[in-house]
Protein backbone atom coordinates (compact mmCIF):
# COMPACT_ATOMS: atom_id res chain seq x y z
CA UNK A 1 0.00 0.00 0.00
CA UNK A 2 2.55 2.42 1.00
CA UNK A 3 4.45 1.79 -2.34
CA UNK A 4 1.22 2.83 -4.49
CA UNK A 5 1.04 5.37 -2.45
CA UNK A 6 4.51 7.10 -2.93
CA UNK A 7 4.04 6.60 -6.98
CA UNK A 8 0.81 8.02 -7.04
CA UNK A 9 2.54 10.76 -5.60
CA UNK A 10 5.03 11.33 -7.77
CA UNK A 11 2.98 10.77 -10.82
CA UNK A 12 0.88 13.90 -9.18
CA UNK A 13 4.36 15.57 -9.04
CA UNK A 14 5.16 14.60 -12.28
CA UNK A 15 2.02 15.99 -13.88
CA UNK A 16 2.49 19.20 -11.79
CA UNK A 17 6.05 19.82 -13.04
CA UNK A 18 4.35 19.38 -16.48
CA UNK A 19 1.58 21.78 -15.30
CA UNK A 20 4.03 24.36 -14.25
CA UNK A 21 6.63 24.12 -17.03
CA UNK A 22 3.41 24.38 -19.75
CA UNK A 23 1.98 27.46 -17.64
CA UNK A 24 5.39 29.50 -16.96
CA UNK A 25 6.12 29.15 -21.05
CA UNK A 26 2.98 30.38 -22.79
CA UNK A 27 5.19 31.43 -26.22
CA UNK A 28 6.39 27.52 -26.22
CA UNK A 29 3.11 26.13 -25.78
CA UNK A 30 1.92 28.24 -28.89
CA UNK A 31 4.75 27.91 -30.83
CA UNK A 32 3.38 24.85 -32.87
CA UNK A 33 -0.06 26.24 -32.96
CA UNK A 34 -2.15 28.12 -35.46
CA UNK A 35 -1.73 32.23 -34.93
CA UNK A 36 -4.70 33.26 -32.94
CA UNK A 37 -7.36 35.22 -35.09
CA UNK A 38 -7.43 38.85 -33.52
CA UNK A 39 -10.74 37.70 -31.59
CA UNK A 40 -9.10 35.13 -29.96
CA UNK A 41 -5.80 37.18 -29.20
CA UNK A 42 -8.17 40.07 -27.41
CA UNK A 43 -10.66 37.19 -25.39
CA UNK A 44 -6.95 36.50 -24.27
CA UNK A 45 -5.87 39.21 -23.17
CA UNK A 46 -9.29 40.22 -21.67
CA UNK A 47 -9.65 37.05 -20.10
CA UNK A 48 -6.11 36.92 -18.39
CA UNK A 49 -5.81 40.61 -17.44
CA UNK A 50 -9.46 42.09 -17.40
CA UNK A 51 -9.58 42.76 -13.85
CA UNK A 52 -5.99 44.24 -13.89
CA UNK A 53 -6.89 46.51 -17.18
CA UNK A 54 -9.72 48.25 -14.98
CA UNK A 55 -8.18 48.11 -12.07
CA UNK A 56 -4.51 49.71 -13.26
CA UNK A 57 -5.05 50.83 -16.75
CA UNK A 58 -8.61 52.73 -16.36
CA UNK A 59 -8.51 55.32 -19.15
CA UNK A 60 -5.99 53.13 -21.51
CA UNK A 61 -8.22 52.00 -24.48
CA UNK A 62 -7.20 48.53 -26.50
CA UNK A 63 -3.61 49.79 -27.42
CA UNK A 64 -0.85 47.78 -28.44
CA UNK A 65 2.16 50.21 -27.36
CA UNK A 66 -0.11 52.17 -24.37
CA UNK A 67 -1.56 48.64 -22.98
CA UNK A 68 1.42 47.05 -23.10
CA UNK A 69 3.16 49.73 -21.69
CA UNK A 70 0.62 50.09 -18.77
CA UNK A 71 0.77 46.35 -18.01
CA UNK A 72 3.97 45.62 -17.44
CA UNK A 73 4.08 48.60 -15.53
CA UNK A 74 2.05 47.92 -12.74
CA UNK A 75 3.30 43.68 -13.25
CA UNK A 76 4.29 44.40 -9.05
CA UNK A 77 0.29 43.97 -8.66
CA UNK A 78 -1.00 41.74 -11.40
CA UNK A 79 -2.04 38.21 -10.67
CA UNK A 80 0.27 35.39 -11.29
CA UNK A 81 -2.02 34.20 -14.92
CA UNK A 82 -2.09 37.97 -16.32
CA UNK A 83 1.78 38.07 -15.63
CA UNK A 84 1.99 35.13 -17.44
CA UNK A 85 0.30 35.39 -19.96
CA UNK A 86 0.06 39.32 -20.66
CA UNK A 87 2.50 39.29 -23.49
CA UNK A 88 1.05 36.41 -25.63
CA UNK A 89 -1.88 38.10 -27.04
CA UNK A 90 0.44 41.56 -28.27
CA UNK A 91 2.49 38.71 -29.71
CA UNK A 92 -0.25 37.17 -31.71
CA UNK A 93 -1.69 39.98 -32.90
CA UNK A 94 1.83 41.08 -34.43
CA UNK A 95 2.46 37.57 -36.01
CA UNK A 96 -0.80 37.80 -38.04
CA UNK A 97 -0.50 41.35 -38.58
CA UNK A 98 3.56 40.50 -39.98
CA UNK A 99 1.72 37.46 -41.58
CA UNK A 100 0.23 39.55 -44.23
CA UNK A 101 3.97 40.53 -45.41
CA UNK A 102 4.70 36.78 -45.77
CA UNK A 103 1.82 36.64 -48.46
CA UNK A 104 3.22 39.14 -51.28
CA UNK A 105 6.53 36.43 -50.55
CA UNK A 106 4.70 33.38 -50.56
CA UNK A 107 2.21 33.88 -53.13
CA UNK A 108 4.55 35.94 -55.27
CA UNK A 109 3.64 33.27 -58.74
CA UNK A 110 0.10 33.14 -57.78
CA UNK A 111 0.11 37.02 -57.34
CA UNK A 112 1.43 37.77 -60.89
CA UNK A 113 0.70 34.89 -62.60
CA UNK A 114 -2.86 33.75 -61.59
CA UNK A 115 -3.96 36.69 -60.34
CA UNK A 116 -2.16 39.46 -62.42
CA UNK A 117 -1.52 41.69 -59.79
CA UNK A 118 0.98 43.32 -58.10
CA UNK A 119 2.87 42.38 -55.18
CA UNK A 120 3.51 45.62 -53.86
CA UNK A 121 -0.29 45.62 -53.37
CA UNK A 122 -0.87 42.21 -52.42
CA UNK A 123 -4.10 43.31 -50.80
CA UNK A 124 -5.70 44.03 -54.02
CA UNK A 125 -5.12 40.11 -55.62
CA UNK A 126 -6.44 38.64 -52.40
CA UNK A 127 -9.81 38.32 -53.02
CA UNK A 128 -8.13 36.42 -56.89
CA UNK A 129 -5.74 34.26 -54.87
CA UNK A 130 -9.33 32.85 -52.64
CA UNK A 131 -10.79 31.31 -56.11
CA UNK A 132 -8.10 31.15 -58.19
CA UNK A 133 -6.90 27.59 -59.46
CA UNK A 134 -3.53 26.24 -58.66
CA UNK A 135 -2.72 27.90 -55.94
CA UNK A 136 0.32 26.59 -53.91
CA UNK A 137 -0.53 24.91 -50.36
CA UNK A 138 2.42 26.92 -49.28
CA UNK A 139 0.54 30.61 -50.47
CA UNK A 140 -3.10 29.25 -49.05
CA UNK A 141 -1.39 28.90 -45.75
CA UNK A 142 -0.47 32.19 -45.76
CA UNK A 143 -3.70 33.50 -46.48
CA UNK A 144 -4.73 31.49 -43.80
CA UNK A 145 -2.12 33.28 -41.36
CA UNK A 146 -3.10 36.61 -42.71
CA UNK A 147 -6.73 36.29 -41.30
CA UNK A 148 -7.88 36.28 -45.35
CA UNK A 149 -9.08 33.63 -45.28
CA UNK B 1 -27.74 0.54 -21.23
CA UNK B 2 -28.59 1.62 -17.32
CA UNK B 3 -25.47 3.48 -17.22
CA UNK B 4 -26.12 5.05 -20.35
CA UNK B 5 -29.15 6.63 -19.59
CA UNK B 6 -27.74 7.55 -16.01
CA UNK B 7 -25.18 9.53 -18.02
CA UNK B 8 -27.52 11.33 -20.22
CA UNK B 9 -29.60 11.92 -17.40
CA UNK B 10 -26.74 13.39 -15.71
CA UNK B 11 -25.77 15.53 -18.65
CA UNK B 12 -29.05 17.09 -19.00
CA UNK B 13 -28.85 17.90 -15.26
CA UNK B 14 -25.49 19.54 -15.53
CA UNK B 15 -27.10 21.34 -18.52
CA UNK B 16 -29.76 22.35 -16.34
CA UNK B 17 -27.41 24.27 -14.02
CA UNK B 18 -25.34 25.72 -16.30
CA UNK B 19 -28.43 27.32 -17.91
CA UNK B 20 -29.31 28.55 -14.39
CA UNK B 21 -25.82 29.85 -14.12
CA UNK B 22 -25.38 31.74 -17.36
CA UNK B 23 -29.03 33.42 -16.24
CA UNK B 24 -28.68 34.21 -12.76
CA UNK B 25 -24.68 35.80 -14.01
CA UNK B 26 -26.53 38.82 -15.85
CA UNK B 27 -27.97 39.69 -12.77
CA UNK B 28 -25.12 40.79 -10.99
CA UNK B 29 -23.24 42.28 -13.46
CA UNK B 30 -23.95 43.79 -16.86
CA UNK B 31 -22.62 41.15 -18.62
CA UNK B 32 -21.48 41.85 -22.44
CA UNK B 33 -23.52 40.40 -25.28
CA UNK B 34 -21.09 37.44 -27.19
CA UNK B 35 -19.22 38.84 -30.03
CA UNK B 36 -21.05 38.16 -33.48
CA UNK B 37 -19.26 35.36 -35.38
CA UNK B 38 -17.25 37.02 -38.19
CA UNK B 39 -18.84 35.63 -41.05
CA UNK B 40 -21.82 37.23 -40.01
CA UNK B 41 -20.31 40.63 -40.17
CA UNK B 42 -18.84 40.01 -43.42
CA UNK B 43 -21.71 38.40 -44.73
CA UNK B 44 -23.65 41.45 -43.86
CA UNK B 45 -21.72 44.29 -45.31
CA UNK B 46 -20.44 42.94 -48.78
CA UNK B 47 -23.51 43.51 -50.39
CA UNK B 48 -22.58 47.03 -51.45
CA UNK B 49 -23.28 47.90 -54.62
CA UNK B 50 -22.90 52.00 -54.60
CA UNK B 51 -22.99 54.68 -52.14
CA UNK B 52 -23.41 58.29 -51.62
CA UNK B 53 -20.39 60.83 -51.27
CA UNK B 54 -20.50 61.72 -47.79
CA UNK B 55 -18.97 65.06 -46.57
CA UNK B 56 -17.78 64.40 -43.39
CA UNK B 57 -16.50 67.50 -42.16
CA UNK B 58 -19.23 69.20 -43.33
CA UNK B 59 -21.83 66.49 -41.87
CA UNK B 60 -19.87 66.72 -38.39
CA UNK B 61 -20.52 70.76 -38.63
CA UNK B 62 -24.29 70.18 -39.24
CA UNK B 63 -24.88 67.63 -36.55
CA UNK B 64 -23.07 69.74 -33.98
CA UNK B 65 -25.09 72.75 -34.93
CA UNK B 66 -28.37 70.73 -34.70
CA UNK B 67 -26.78 69.11 -31.27
CA UNK B 68 -26.90 72.76 -29.94
CA UNK B 69 -31.09 74.07 -30.82
CA UNK B 70 -32.35 75.35 -28.02
CA UNK B 71 -35.94 76.47 -29.87
CA UNK B 72 -39.66 75.85 -28.90
CA UNK B 73 -40.21 74.18 -31.84
CA UNK B 74 -37.87 71.56 -31.99
CA UNK B 75 -38.54 68.09 -31.99
CA UNK B 76 -38.84 65.59 -29.46
CA UNK B 77 -36.28 62.94 -29.46
CA UNK B 78 -38.51 60.51 -31.14
CA UNK B 79 -39.79 62.93 -33.69
CA UNK B 80 -36.51 64.22 -34.97
CA UNK B 81 -35.91 63.84 -38.79
CA UNK B 82 -32.77 61.59 -39.98
CA UNK B 83 -29.67 63.67 -39.97
CA UNK B 84 -27.65 61.27 -42.32
CA UNK B 85 -30.40 59.85 -44.26
CA UNK B 86 -27.99 57.86 -46.62
CA UNK B 87 -26.77 56.00 -44.17
CA UNK B 88 -30.03 54.02 -43.54
CA UNK B 89 -29.49 52.48 -47.42
CA UNK B 90 -25.96 51.04 -46.88
CA UNK B 91 -25.20 47.54 -45.63
CA UNK B 92 -24.92 47.74 -41.63
CA UNK B 93 -24.08 46.05 -38.76
CA UNK B 94 -24.49 46.67 -35.10
CA UNK B 95 -21.80 46.10 -32.50
CA UNK B 96 -22.59 46.01 -28.82
CA UNK B 97 -19.37 47.50 -27.65
CA UNK B 98 -19.33 48.38 -23.78
CA UNK B 99 -17.57 51.49 -23.28
CA UNK B 100 -16.48 52.91 -19.69
CA UNK B 101 -19.07 55.94 -18.40
CA UNK B 102 -18.72 58.84 -20.42
CA UNK B 103 -15.53 58.17 -22.10
CA UNK B 104 -14.42 56.46 -24.52
CA UNK B 105 -12.53 53.70 -23.17
CA UNK B 106 -13.23 49.76 -24.20
CA UNK B 107 -14.26 47.49 -21.66
CA UNK B 108 -12.21 44.23 -21.59
CA UNK B 109 -15.60 42.37 -21.71
CA UNK B 110 -15.78 43.78 -25.51
CA UNK B 111 -12.04 43.23 -26.72
CA UNK B 112 -13.55 40.15 -28.12
CA UNK B 113 -16.24 41.99 -30.39
CA UNK B 114 -13.53 44.67 -31.32
CA UNK B 115 -11.09 41.40 -32.42
CA UNK B 116 -13.97 39.65 -34.57
CA UNK B 117 -14.54 43.31 -36.27
CA UNK B 118 -11.25 43.38 -36.64
CA UNK B 119 -10.74 40.17 -38.55
CA UNK B 120 -13.99 40.63 -40.40
CA UNK B 121 -12.18 44.15 -41.80
CA UNK B 122 -9.75 41.45 -42.76
CA UNK B 123 -10.89 39.15 -44.53
CA UNK B 124 -11.19 38.66 -48.22
CA UNK B 125 -14.96 39.12 -48.38
CA UNK B 126 -14.45 42.86 -46.66
CA UNK B 127 -11.05 43.71 -48.66
CA UNK B 128 -12.87 45.62 -51.60
CA UNK B 129 -14.49 48.15 -49.60
CA UNK B 130 -14.29 50.96 -47.34
CA UNK B 131 -16.53 51.84 -43.46
CA UNK B 132 -17.85 53.97 -41.60
CA UNK B 133 -18.02 53.98 -37.88
CA UNK B 134 -21.24 55.42 -36.41
CA UNK B 135 -21.32 56.24 -33.07
CA UNK B 136 -24.92 56.71 -31.46
CA UNK B 137 -26.32 57.85 -28.45
CA UNK B 138 -29.39 57.23 -26.44
CA UNK B 139 -31.62 60.72 -25.30
CA UNK B 140 -30.45 60.35 -22.34
CA UNK B 141 -27.86 63.21 -21.01
CA UNK B 142 -27.20 66.36 -22.77
CA UNK B 143 -27.99 66.35 -26.33
CA UNK B 144 -24.37 68.50 -27.54
CA UNK B 145 -22.40 66.13 -24.94
CA UNK B 146 -23.88 63.18 -26.84
CA UNK B 147 -22.80 63.98 -30.02
CA UNK B 148 -19.11 64.99 -28.92
CA UNK B 149 -19.00 61.42 -26.71
CA UNK B 150 -20.16 59.31 -29.93
CA UNK B 151 -17.83 61.31 -32.23
CA UNK B 152 -15.01 60.49 -29.46
CA UNK B 153 -15.80 56.18 -29.49
CA UNK B 154 -16.17 56.51 -32.94
CA UNK B 155 -12.88 57.43 -33.22
CA UNK B 156 -11.46 55.79 -30.44
CA UNK B 157 -12.96 52.40 -32.41
CA UNK B 158 -11.37 53.44 -35.27
CA UNK B 159 -7.90 54.34 -33.81
CA UNK B 160 -7.53 50.73 -32.00
CA UNK B 161 -8.61 48.85 -35.36
CA UNK B 162 -6.36 51.54 -37.51
CA UNK B 163 -3.41 50.98 -34.71
CA UNK B 164 -3.87 47.74 -32.97
CA UNK B 165 -4.83 45.39 -35.45
CA UNK B 166 -3.32 47.72 -38.49
CA UNK B 167 -6.31 48.44 -40.71
CA UNK B 168 -5.29 50.65 -43.25
CA UNK B 169 -6.45 53.71 -42.31
CA UNK B 170 -7.51 54.61 -45.75
CA UNK B 171 -10.80 52.13 -45.28
CA UNK B 172 -12.02 53.35 -42.39
CA UNK B 173 -13.86 57.14 -41.25
CA UNK B 174 -16.09 57.92 -38.33
CA UNK B 175 -19.05 59.97 -37.36
CA UNK B 176 -20.45 60.59 -34.35
CA UNK B 177 -24.46 61.08 -34.36
CA UNK B 178 -24.79 61.13 -30.47
CA UNK B 179 -28.85 61.32 -30.24
CA UNK B 180 -29.45 63.31 -33.77
CA UNK B 181 -30.62 59.84 -35.08
CA UNK B 182 -31.49 56.89 -33.37
CA UNK B 183 -30.44 53.05 -34.26
CA UNK B 184 -34.52 52.36 -32.59
CA UNK B 185 -35.72 56.14 -33.23
CA UNK B 186 -39.42 54.66 -31.51
CA UNK B 187 -37.82 53.89 -28.73
CA UNK B 188 -35.00 56.93 -28.19
CA UNK B 189 -34.02 56.08 -24.55
CA UNK B 190 -33.42 52.69 -24.99
CA UNK B 191 -29.95 50.97 -24.82
CA UNK B 192 -29.70 49.85 -28.37
CA UNK B 193 -29.58 53.19 -29.34
CA UNK B 194 -25.82 53.00 -27.51
CA UNK B 195 -24.50 50.45 -30.27
CA UNK B 196 -21.61 50.87 -32.83
CA UNK B 197 -22.82 50.78 -36.06
CA UNK B 198 -20.01 49.41 -39.02
CA UNK B 199 -21.87 50.95 -42.24
CA UNK B 200 -20.21 49.81 -46.01
CA UNK B 201 -19.05 53.34 -47.81
CA UNK B 202 -17.69 52.38 -50.65
CA UNK B 203 -14.96 50.75 -52.67
CA UNK B 204 -10.97 50.94 -52.09
CA UNK B 205 -10.05 52.78 -55.24
CA UNK B 206 -8.94 50.30 -58.17
CA UNK B 207 -5.22 52.12 -58.14
CA UNK B 208 -3.93 53.83 -55.35
CA UNK B 209 -3.21 57.47 -56.35
CA UNK B 210 0.86 57.02 -56.15
CA UNK B 211 0.93 54.18 -58.71
CA UNK B 212 0.08 55.88 -62.10
CA UNK B 213 2.96 58.40 -62.14
CA UNK B 214 4.96 56.39 -61.17
CA UNK B 215 4.35 53.50 -63.70
CA UNK B 216 3.93 55.86 -66.89
CA UNK B 217 7.58 57.20 -66.40
CA UNK B 218 8.92 53.39 -66.16
CA UNK B 219 6.71 52.85 -69.73
CA UNK B 220 8.95 55.80 -70.97
CA UNK B 221 12.50 55.02 -70.40
CA UNK B 222 11.54 51.79 -71.65
CA UNK B 223 9.96 53.08 -74.94
CA UNK B 224 13.22 55.05 -75.05
CA UNK B 225 15.10 52.40 -74.95
CA UNK B 226 14.32 50.64 -77.36
CA UNK B 227 14.52 53.20 -79.81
Amino acid sequence: MPRRIVSDMAMVRGRTILLILALASPSLAHAADPIMTFAESAAFLAKNCGAEITANCRGVNLDSNRLKECLSRNQDVASPQCRANFLVPFDQIQKRINARAMVAQSCRLEIIKLCHGSTKETSKSVPCLMTAKGVSRNCTQATVDAGYR
Amino acid sequence: MRARNLSLRDLGLLLTFGVALAAASPATQAAAPPAPARDDIVNALNKFESGPELDLPTLKQKISERSKMRGKNEPEPAKRPLIVPELKDLPTFNLAIQFDVDTPIILPESYETVGRLADALVNSGLLPYTFLIVGHMDSNGKREANVILSQRRADALRDVLVNTFKISNKRISSLGLGEEQFIDQAHPTSPVNLQIQIVTLGKVPEQEPGATPAATPAAKKSAKKKK
